[in-house]
């Protein structure tokens, strides 16, 4: 019997299918979201749904000069890292699947490892745009992480506990979001660089590199690929609205507060231009951190 | 296992396909990190044999083909060919026909301008603004369709005249989307020269002085951002432009902001003189005859197009067909400032710089000419030897 929950833990709720339906309509809505501001009509609710239907029964391209089993691994290894990381954070408002003390810095570390697999994905093809993309990722990975980390470890320490679960049951007797609201800010915009949307979309700078680390990649790998960003969508915007916003009283809070943080997602996408990445960099070290450490001065002096 | 040789430069092909362009053009861009060193242009890909295929056909044929130049300022060119062969007939179209033609020649200029702000918003990732300005694009569309009956190729021109008369409800009507455009206009000049974000990437980038217009030879808005006097309907009028003169906009930064604010007051500039045509235009008939063998003699026309200067060189030999003509559209001019300014810059600023002049390269591409004839290459011929590897390959098939 254990052995059958596991197994449904891990396949379909909270991890595995549940998790790729809720991230394909939680992509939809971002799109027909952005549409709408941008006075456009946007796609229609399956059309996530479609095209990884469509990419996942495509012919995989494999170029010249790539070493295969890195370019066929390094998407499986992408989803299967978030999809990881699904099963420390409380999903759909629910008490996490699984959990030990310290889950947080690994759940953080699990989410890093699909821009780790974009950058060594575009490094290992010889396509001028995909190295110059992949520059460009992993760059603007040591711009925003550690920002993000030290604004996810804020609560931690409040709650003074690093596991997820911990932190989540301190963060129901505390909206986080007011005592810490420079984190909060800094945690949504981190996860805006996580998830390479505009303006910090210059990896993927289809004017400039057209679609950056991941040109050369077609059909099944490109699906993967958008399918873990799709799950780190959910994954993110479950832990940073756990961790911020009062933590989750049932499925219905889970959705009210992710799609909220999602909404101010979308609305920071539509109102602003592309930043080039040297301006990416300047952002996060010259006012991310100092911003995020500020708070945790407040927070060590005033507090502890 | 040998080791990788060391490339001796980074080359980062743009075009002839590329999200960026929205026509075939190449550009090869040499990069040290993300800095440009070196740029390098090659045009042609996009020949389509205009000047030829207009000798071939009559004059008023000619008409027809060559409002197709140009997708964008489709008018301008019909404009400008109808004054030349004018000029040859020692015709002059009568005082209605030319307000007329300056009017389409004005909506067409803010059609274009919106169009732009649209396409180089876009390059900077600002899709919301190039979703707005298309969209209010529309309106300047519709106004020209409810006047000649086309969106794009408005065929408002025939020799000696125009087609079609304003009467005082279509005035009305472009009266009030006047109204609507420049209100847009004025929000769009607030969002562009106070938005941080957007002039993080516009301020200071891709500045060329007026110096350097000059001798790259600039035209257009690309030329009076930098301060060169040059407005084609200021210094040297044609047509209604002596009856409603425009103010020159000019502007001293030189950079991709000062294209933005040129290009946005110039909107303004158009919507004034439009309601100055409205207002007081002159009753005369709307075209008179022309005959149909134009004498023989040349002619040049250079109109203000809404990109910068379109020159037309027209020679007619007596007939009815033009003996040789000649099309030179302001991209060409413009296109060297690019190959220059983008030098020193970063890659993410080559699409924004590149926008920055309004390209247009199906109207510019001309002649292509291949300079590695006869160097042993048998994939270069000239033209003799293809026509000879020709007749060869098909007597071949015939054997």
């Amino acid at each position: 019997m254990n052995a059958f929950l596991t197994v449904l833990r891990l396949l379909l709720f909270p991890g595995g299918l549940f998790l790729l339906v809720v991230g394909l309509f939680y992509q939809w809505f971002a799109r027909k979201l952005l549409a709408l501001l941008q006075n456009r009509i946007g796609p229609r609710w399956f059309q996530p749904f479609a095209d990884t239907l469509k990419l996942l029964a495509k012919e995989e391209i494999v170029p010249d000069g790539v070493n295969p089993y890195l370019f066929i691994g390094l998407p499986v290894v992408a989803l299967a890292g978030t999809l990881t990381a699904a099963l420390y954070v409380p999903i759909a408002g629910l008490a996490p699947s699984y959990g030990f003390p310290g889950d947080l810095i690994v759940v953080l570390y699990l989410l890093s490892l699909l821009t780790l697999c974009t950058g060594l994905a575009g490094a290992n093809t010889l396509d001028r745009f995909s190295l110059i993309g992949a520059t460009r990722t992993l760059t603007q990975l040591f711009a925003y992480e550690a920002p993000f980390l030290l604004a996810m470890l804020g609560p931690a320490v409040m709650a003074g506990s690093w596991q997820i679960g911990a932190i989540t049951e301190y963060a129901r007797s505390h909206w986080l979001i007011l005592t810490q609201p420079l984190g909060f800010i800094v945690a949504v915009v981190g996860l805006m660089g996580k998830l390479e949307m505009p303006p910090f979309d210059a990896p993927e700078a289809h004017t400039e590199i057209v679609a950056g680390a991941l040109t050369e990649y077609s059909g099944r790998g490109l699906g993967l690929f958008n399918l873990g960003r799709a799950v780190e969508l959910v994954v993110g915007l479950t832990l940073v609205s756990a961790v911020y916003l009062g933590g989750f009283a049932s499925p219905l809070s889970f959705l009210a507060k992710s799609g909220a943080i999602l909404f101010v997602l979308v609305g920071i996408q539509a109102l602003l231009t592309r930043l080039r990445i040297d301006q990416t960099v300047g952002l996060w070290w010259r006012y991310g951190t100092l911003v995020v450490l500020a708070q945790w001065f407040v927070m060590i002096v005033v507090w502890r | 296992m040998e080791p990788n040789p060391v490339p001796a430069s980074f080359n980062i092909p743009i075009g002839p396909q590329h999200p960026a362009l929205k026509e075939p053009g190449h550009f090869q861009f040499t990069v040290d990190g993300e800095i440009v060193t070196r740029a390098y242009v090659r045009l042609g890909y996009a020949h389509r044999g205009i000047e030829k295929a207009a000798e071939e056909r009559n004059w008023i044929q000619d008409l027809y083909l060559l409002e197709r130049v140009c997708g964008i300022c489709s008018h301008i060119h019909a404009f400008s060919y109808c004054l030349a062969v004018e000029q040859l007939a020692n015709v002059q179209a009568p005082p209605r026909a030319q307000a007329i033609r300056v009017l389409v020649a004005e909506l067409e200029r803010i059609h274009s301008h919106f169009l732009w702000m649209g396409v180089s918003a876009h390059e900077a990732g600002f899709d919301t603004l190039f979703m707005y300005s298309w969209r209010d694009r529309e309106r300047v569309m519709d106004m020209l369709e409810s006047l000649t009956g086309n969106r794009v190729n408005y065929s408002a021109n025939i020799l000696g005249g125009v087609k079609f008369d304003v009467d005082a409800a279509q005035a009305a009507s472009i009266r009030l989307g006047l109204d609507f455009l420049e209100d847009r206009a004025h929000h769009y000049l607030n969002v562009l020269s106070k938005d941080a974000m957007f002039l993080q990437r516009t301020r200071g980038i891709g500045v060329m002085t007026r110096a350097q217009a000059e001798v790259m030879g600039a035209v257009g808005p690309t030329a009076r951002a930098s301060n060169v006097p040059r407005d084609l309907r200021v210094i040297a009028p044609y047509a209604a432009y002596p009856q409603f003169p425009v103010h020159m906009v000019l502007d001293t930064r030189g950079d991709l902001q000062a294209r933005f604010e040129v290009r946005i007051q110039e909107l303004f500039e158009s919507i004034r003189v439009i309601r100055l045509i409205l207002d007081s235009m002159p009753e005369s008939e709307l075209s008179v005859s022309m005959p149909r063998r134009i004498p023989a003699g040349e002619a040049v026309v250079r109109l203000e197009a809404p990109r910068g200067e379109v020159l037309y060189f027209v020679k007619s030999n007596g007939t009815d067909k033009p003996a040789r003509l000649k099309v030179r559209t302001p991209t060409i001019c413009n296109l060297n400032s690019v190959v220059r300014l983008v030098i020193g810059h970063q890659l993410a600023d080559v699409p924004m710089i590149l926008a920055g002049i309004d390209p247009c390269f199906s109207c510019n591409d001309r002649m292509v000419q291949v300079s590695r004839v006869g160097q042993g290459d048998p994939q270069d011929m000239s033209w003799a030897e293809l026509r000879n590897y020709g007749i060869n390959y098909y007597r071949r098939l015939s054997k």
